[in-house]
């Protein structure tokens, strides 16, 4: 283990860091504060100044308003509906996928790999028109599978499932055939919960980014009821004169940050073992 | 339960380079049979080919009286021990055992009883609730062991299962081994580069060599009479010394050999008539050397390293010209590094290979 420095220098630059860390937190904080504070305040005071936002009293009316008048909840049941279809869907094609590459032998599989790790090089915005002229020959715009569709084809999740089978020993599977076991329960019996770290990060990292997107649901979601939460807070602004006001503008930017933060939360050590490539226990 | 396994005429091919060439091998009912050999002679492949995880280029295994070469693993009634264990991480040591059993549908008091069983005999009962990252190495290797022995299979195929254990462990756990062997009769196949495990488990031992199996014996008659300079050489600790032949002259009991300008040896072994000396070489075995005084007959050889064993002290020296020659004394001798002592050899051990690797060996009982 390494020892410990206690040198005054040593603490001296520890306590500069520390400070340097904590103001840039702070300046990063401060929209996030900033919009915590006009969720709470009366939306008729904040038309006098933004300034009533440090003095009280506070309220919360504007998240009330929420529930009841809106649309924000419907855009976020649309949101987590295209969310959770998309994790799941990706989970499991990239698992499919993942496994296929890694244990199965076909042909041309390792130029089929190729190509499927080329997808990581082609931009969104490069297919998009493309994507837009299909789903509108199906049919498939304002729906929710129209949403969830597009991005379930996922390389990156192709390539973290593909490393992370190939990473499992090929012993394993030996003693599952012994065991007189078939392809398909190999992979889903033996294989893939192995594979649950994998999965963690990949279903927190496509969760986020499906509820962050905006760019596909604009193009496909033309119709207010079919919004998700980003598009219709973003619609809200735009139409900032006829909106509830500032403080319900707030309130619904904060309400949609919810689940990304609770995911945040609860799978915190998911998410520092994917962002350090596993270094992290 | 258990069955003779049968291997015809078997070849394995990778593209144009050939991994097992043309390999004949019975394996009786409740024999343990141990394949020894270097690295990439192709031991493992063949064992991997009996489990059914290779494929066989040519040829045919049976077991049993049953063709099972064309069967999927899981169907040729074996259960292979493997030497990284591959335990399923996130079953629990009951779980890892009835899997299989499950996989075909046995009843669940089946299952239990079995799986029981096999704990009490492995001493693992107290572990059936543990997942294998809570094992040590040694537990993990028995609960693969259990893993085999609850599928009461026809054969039990171990592909160098001790190799990751330390020493001590894998002393006694291959005694357990061969206790287990004991107590339940099976046909056993056992894959090691390790001799120690092959001479103490075996009860034949297939030597394997360039991709072909280059003997087949008891342990003793493999260490007593190798039919090839590699054999001899393979098997042993310290290994066989291989000395020069200089010039042979036939005996009425045998032949005296001069070995390499230092002396010369006087064996019992009889030579054919067409024996080809050129290249060939007498092979002396340590314990069949003996530290003599100069008055007797014998090679003069120069200490260079002294190992004390206790019981036991190996020379390591050199001949007048420079061959090596590993001799024994006893483990109160008082040779040292650096001292010149004469060396005996038992005429009935000696062992002389010809040019091609050919053994010949005295027709005396050593």
């Amino acid at each position: 283990m390494k020892a410990l420095n206690y040198s005054p220098e040593h603490l001296t630059s520890n306590r500069r860091l520390f400070w340097i860390a904590a103001l840039l937190g702070l300046i990063m904080m401060a929209p996030v504060a900033w919009i915590i504070g006009l969720s709470l305040k009366d939306n008729a005071e904040l038309l006098k100044g933004t300034e009533a936002v440090f003095s009280f009293p506070y309220t919360m009316e504007n998240y009330a308003n929420i529930l009841k008048s809106s649309s924000v909840f419907g855009w976020f049941m649309n949101s987590m509906i295209v969310a959770v279809g998309q994790t799941f869907g990706v989970l499991l094609l990239s698992s499919l996928a993942g496994y296929a590459f890694a244990r199965l032998e076909f042909p041309f599989r390792k130029t089929i790999f190729i190509i499927v790790l080329f997808g990581l090089a082609v931009p969104e915005q490069a297919v998009i028109i493309a994507r837009h002229q299909m789903f509108n020959w199906f049919d498939l715009h304002n729906t929710h599978i129209g949403l969830i569709l597009p991005n379930l084809s996922s390389a990156f999740g192709v390539f973290l499932m593909t490393q992370f089978f190939r990473a499992i020993p090929k012993e394993i599977d030996e003693a599952a055939m012994l065991d007189n076991t078939s392809t398909f329960r190999i992979f889903w019996k033996v294989l893939l919960p192995l594979t649950l770290p994998a999965q963690a990060t990949l279903g927190i990292f496509t969760f986020l980014q499906a509820w962050n997107d905006y760019w596909w649901p604009l193009i496909s979601a033309t119709k207010s009821d079919m919004y998700t939460l980003t598009i219709g807070i973003a619609s809200s602004q735009t139409n900032f004169a006829q909106s509830e006001g500032l403080g319900f503008l707030g309130a619904q930017a904060i309400f949609a940050s919810l689940p990304v933060v609770l995911v945040y939360i609860f799978f915190q050590r998911h998410i520092v073992t994917a962002v350090s490539g596993g270094a992290v226990k | 339960m258990s069955a003779s396994i049968s291997i015809k005429n078997i070849t394995k091919r990778y593209d144009s380079v050939t991994v097992l060439d043309d390999i004949n091998l019975h394996i009786e009912d409740g024999e343990f049979v141990v394949f020894l050999g270097p690295s990439g002679c192709g031991k493992s492949t063949l064992l991997r080919m009996i489990a059914g995880l290779e494929s066989i280029t040519d040829g045919a295994i049976e077991i049993g009286e049953k063709r099972i070469d064309t069967l999927p693993p899981g169907q040729r009634g074996v259960a292979m021990v493997f030497q990284s264990y591959a335990l399923y991480p996130h079953m629990t040591t009951r779980q890892n055992m009835a899997f299989g059993l499950e996989n075909v549908k046995v009843a669940q008091d089946e299952i239990d009883r079995r799986v029981n069983d096999a704990a009490k005999i492995l001493e693992i009962d107290h572990l059936l609730d543990r997942k294998p990252g809570r094992l040590s190495g040694g537990q993990r290797q028995r609960v693969a062991i259990g893993r085999a022995i609850v599928k009461e299979p026809k054969a039990f195929l171990f592909d160098e299962p001790l190799s990751n254990l330390d020493a001590a462990l894998r002393g006694r756990t291959r005694l357990e081994l061969a206790q287990l062997h004991q107590r339940l009769g099976s046909t056993m196949i056992f894959v090691t580069h390790d001799q120690v495990e092959a001479m103490t488990l075996a009860d034949r031992i297939v030597i394997m060599h360039n991709q072909k199996i280059e003997q087949i014996g008891t342990p003793m008659e493999i260490y007593q009479y190798p039919v090839s300079r590699f054999v001899a050489e393979f098997v042993g600790s310290p290994p066989m010394s291989m000395l020069p032949i200089n010039h042979i002259e036939k005996t009425t009991n045998g032949v005296t050999v001069e070995v390499s300008g230092a002396g010369t040896v006087t064996t019992a072994i009889t030579l054919p008539p067409e024996f080809n000396a050129k290249d060939a070489v007498i092979g002396i075995r340590a314990e069949d050397t003996e530290v003599v005084s100069e008055q007797e007959d014998g090679l003069d050889l120069t200490i260079k390293v002294v190992e004390r064993l206790g019981d036991r002290t190996l020379l390591y020296g050199t001949l007048i010209d420079g061959t090596e020659l590993i001799a024994e004394d006893s483990g109160r001798s008082k040779v040292k590094a650096g001292d010149m002592v004469r060396v005996a050899i038992s005429p009935h051990a000696a062992h002389i290979f010809d040019g091609t690797g050919l053994a010949h060996h005295s027709q005396l009982e050593v």
